[in-house]
């Protein structure tokens, strides 16, 4: 397991320095720079000339990425250019925003996901599986844009049951922090129920056709049993790959529920970094993204030695 | 009860001490000086601001305390008056840092931090500004002339500074006494008055600067209604009312928020629901949606600035090398730039594309200036056969192809498409090439396009709006132009001492650029702002900025 988790940590950090490679280049390959973007209309040649200077933008790119490095080794990873804050700062404060949407739609697409799949497994053939499969249909082809905005339109302007956008941070009111994420957390979710959804029914399916099943029902479990215990928990597995594999698909959900709620997060930060070209802070982004990506990848692989003891008994992955 | 009183007619200690003066000042500031905006403006400051319909609510009684929210389209960038770019950022600054000079409503520079308006020395290069007396900065330190002074400082000599040519030549800055700041100019530069009511006239705590230094923006210090209380960023940021400012009893609310919403609908959203009391920029498909519902209103002013379509007439490698003319036809012939302005119907355009909400322009020059003259608002009406046989004159083959960048904004594109499918009938092939802004910026200063349709946000001098792009070398002059007649025009009017005369200069200026066309000038943008009825005294004036600072809620 030691052998295999330094392995794994090697690979990650190959792929860290890479992707920061690819995206340092990728931004500067972008036509105009964060001088430009930054004076906008007032585009004065000595002030621009100044900023870029500040920046060292002037520098040939490799110079500029050694720069980087350097600086992030020392735990700097410098200023925004536009608003001057340090990235650090502003990594800090998008983070939780991005962390508790999308802990939030998990734990609505999973919840949603996992007992209308369940549902449709049992239900099989049965209006409850139509229904259930309908659902599923509308939350894989609806764009979550369109879902937001219908959200805002009808539950927040003509019910105000939520707020329209905004964010208020949990530790000054965690009420009012609540009542803003509903519906962004529903939104994000939904996409992701419905991936959970026609996973979990089809594991439940496949899981329900074993023998263990059948022997299970012979010796005269109760029906809840069966399909809570040994068919729910061994379809889970197929789940929960599933639900790590999907959080990609979320955090980049994230980046458009974010921009329609308004949501101060990473998704919002990126957007905004990359038409401003601001290159300090796309920086940090993609730096925090890729780590997060690394990390989560490696979680799931862990989960699944929980999950099935054999794996915690070869070390390896099945 | 108070009443939220208009911006300009505010009983404050300002008005009431310089009442007695102003005929002379303005005497003075007409005959001998060169700050020629100023002269018109006295007048009117001392009847008050407009409020109205199109500019700001009317004032009613309000209540005191509350707290406003203002979406903003974007989030303003630094918050140092010497740093800031954005437009976004001057509405923050409106209710936090008072400036030397102010607008009102009609456009006219009137004192702010400043007890009356300029004097400038006969020969135009000695320009002394009176400092109010008794006023403190939101730390609670006093405004004084050597603060002023840093200020102005600090704004020329700091290396990122982006208000250097908003100041012009100027020499050197002295405080002259504790009330009296005196700039020495090494050329006349009427404009200067102008670009005092804008940031470069906004004064910051030395206290700040010297603790904060290049970093003031993170924790800004000024005089204003509003002082800096935290920045969430991304998100919002908020100000409190500050019991230091000189006026502060006349400041009706509590705490300002400006929050950042880029979507225009999930603005109006917002409005509707009553998260947000003001929103900025509403979007034309908005404006009917948001005038039938009962607690809102949109207020809309005339804007400074102007959206039209420039072309590469002398671009050859990028914005700040020497022009040269191209081989292209609608470069090196100026009958192909008129034909394309005889193809356009504007009032079609304006009543199509934006629903009649905003204006046409035919000029640089708004018709709320009032260096504005019928000669300066002078149009090429509409006449498709005129186009056509201007085209056949230059003997270019018909359809005659271009293409014409344009940002890939819906409302940018929407725009296009009609032009696109109007300049047919005028024998032009239009190419849309859809761009993302800030490569759109960049592809138009190094003179990679053929037409560029984009504009300016205005700015209250005309000099603001005509030098840095239609001069020889001007710094945004993307098209390339040069014209000798045009740069002694613009020269001649930056330098005259007298306003009738900088007018008829202005109004020569346009005929000038409209027979050369290197601009076509379309459409002037109106600033349509959505307010909340519970709301009184919000105001917004030609420069587009939303003052809110004296705003209060209804009783």
């Amino acid at each position: 397991m030691g052998r295999y988790l330094r392995r794994r940590l090697g690979h990650s950090a190959v792929t860290l320095v890479l992707a920061t490679m690819v995206v340092f280049a990728g931004v500067r390959a972008l036509p105009g720079d964060p001088a430009l973007a930054l004076a906008g209309e007032e585009r004065d040649p000595a002030s621009l000339e100044a900023v870029r200077e500040q920046y060292g933008l002037n520098d040939p790119v490799w110079l500029q990425y050694l720069h980087y490095l350097k600086n992030f080794l020392t735990g700097d990873l410098g200023r925004s250019v536009r608003t001057n804050i340090p990235v650090t700062e502003l990594l800090v404060s998008a983070l939780p925003v991005t962390l508790e949407l999308s802990f939030l739609a998990l734990l609505v697409a999973s919840l949603v996901g996992v007992l209308t799949g369940i549902l449709a497994a049992v239900r099989r053939g049965k209006p409850a599986e139509w229904l259930a499969n309908g659902f599923a249909l509308i939350g894989l082809s609806v764009p979550n844009f369109w879902l937001g905005l219908m959200a805002i339109l009808y539950l927040a302007v003509a019910v105000p049951l939520f707020p329209a956008s905004g964010y208020v941070p949990f530790r000054e009111d965690p009420a009012a922090n609540l009542h803003h994420m509903v519906l962004p957390a529903v939104i994000l979710g939904f996409g992701l129920a419905a991936v959970i959804m026609r996973q979990t029914r089809s594991s439940m399916l496949e899981s329900m056709s074993t023998d263990y099943i059948r022997t299970a029902r012979a010796k005269g479990l109760a029906e809840r049993s069966v399909i809570g215990v040994h068919a729910l928990r061994n379809s889970l597995i197929v789940v929960v790959t599933i639900v790590g594999l999907q959080l990609g698909a979320l955090i980049s959900g994230a980046v458009v529920t974010e921009q329609i709620f308004g949501l101060p997060g990473f998704g919002k930060l990126t957007v905004d970094s990359v038409f401003q070209r601001d290159y300090p802070v796309i920086q940090g982004v993609v730096l925090v993204t890729a780590t997060a990506y690394i990390v989560i990848n490696l979680l799931v692989d862990l989960l699944y030695s929980v999950i099935d003891p054999r794996i915690r008994v070869t070390g390896e992955v099945a | 009860m108070r009443s939220a009183p208009p911006r300009t007619d505010r009983p404050t200690p300002r008005s009431r001490s310089r009442a007695g003066h102003r005929p002379a000042l303005t005497a003075l500031a007409c005959t001998t000086g060169l700050l020629l905006a100023a002269c018109s403006s006295v007048g009117s400051s001392s009847s008050g601001g407009q409020t109205g319909s199109d500019v700001g609510q009317t004032a009613q009684s309000v209540k005191p305390g509350g707290a406003v929210t203002v979406a903003l389209s974007a989030e303003p960038d630094r918050l140092d008056p010497t740093l800031a770019r954005s437009l976004y950022s001057r509405y923050v600054f409106n209710a936090m840092c008072e400036k030397l000079y102010d607008l009102n409503a009609k456009v006219q520079i009137v004192p702010q931090l400043a007890s009356a308006l300029p004097t400038a020395s006969e020969d135009g290069r000695t320009v002394t500004i009176p400092v109010r007396s008794g006023v403190k900065f939101a730390d609670g330190t006093p405004l004084d002339a050597a603060a002023v002074k840093t200020s102005l400082e600090r704004h020329l000599t700091l290396k990122e500074s982006a208000r250097v040519s908003d100041l012009g030549p100027i020499d050197s800055v002295e405080a002259t006494s504790p009330t009296r700041v005196t700039i020495r100019l090494k050329a006349p530069f009427a404009p200067l008055v102008a670009a005092l009511s804008d940031r470069a006239g906004m004064i910051m705590s030395p206290k700040q600067l010297k603790a904060k230094g290049d970093d003031f923006g993170s924790d800004p210090v000024c005089v204003g209604p509003f002082k800096f209380a935290k920045r969430v960023p991304q998100n919002s940021i908020g100000l409190v009312k500050d019991p230091n400012y000189y006026d502060a009893k006349n400041v009706h609310l509590d705490k300002l928020t400006y929050r950042i919403i880029t979507d225009a609908s999930i603005r109006a959203a917002n409005l509707k629901s009553g998260d947000a009391e003001v929103a900025d920029t509403v979007s034309t498909e908005d404006v009917d949606q948001l005038k039938s519902d009962s607690n809102l209103s949109v207020l809309e002013s005339a804007s400074l600035g102007y959206q039209g379509v420039t072309f590469n007439v002398g671009n050859a490698n990028g914005v700040g090398t020497a022009p040269k003319v191209g081989n292209a036809p609608y470069a090196k012939d100026k009958r192909v730039r008129q034909a394309f302005e005889y193809a356009i119907d504007r009032n079609v355009l304006v009543k199509t594309v934006f629903n009649g909400l905003f204006d046409t322009a035919c000029s640089a020059i708004s018709p709320a200036s009032t260096f504005s003259s019928p000669q300066a608002q002078n149009c090429r009406q509409h006449d498709p056969a005129k186009a056509k046989q201007l085209l056949q004159q230059a003997g270019v083959t018909m359809p005659y192809r271009f293409s014409m960048l344009t940002s890939n904004t819906p409302d940018s594109l929407q725009f296009a498409q009609a032009l696109q499918s109007m300049v047919k009938d005028g024998g032009f092939d239009m190419k849309i090439e859809p761009v993302e802004f800030t490569s759109l910026l960049d592809l138009q200063d190094q003179g990679k396009f053929q037409a560029v349709q984009i504009g300016w946000s205005g700015r209250p001098d005309p000099d603001g709006n005509l030098s840095t792009f239609v001069e020889t070398g001007g710094s945004q002059n993307v098209a390339g132009f040069s014209s000798d007649k045009v740069d002694t025009l613009l020269r001649q009017a930056r330098q005259s001492q007298n306003p009738a005369q900088r007018r008829t200069f202005y109004g020569q200026l346009q005929t000038a650029l409209q027979d050369e066309a290197p601009l076509v000038y379309i459409y002037r943008q109106r600033n349509l702002t959505g307010v909340s009825k519970k709301l009184s005294g919000v105001q917004v004036f030609p420069d587009g900025i939303i003052r809110v600072a004296r705003a209060g809620f209804t009783q």
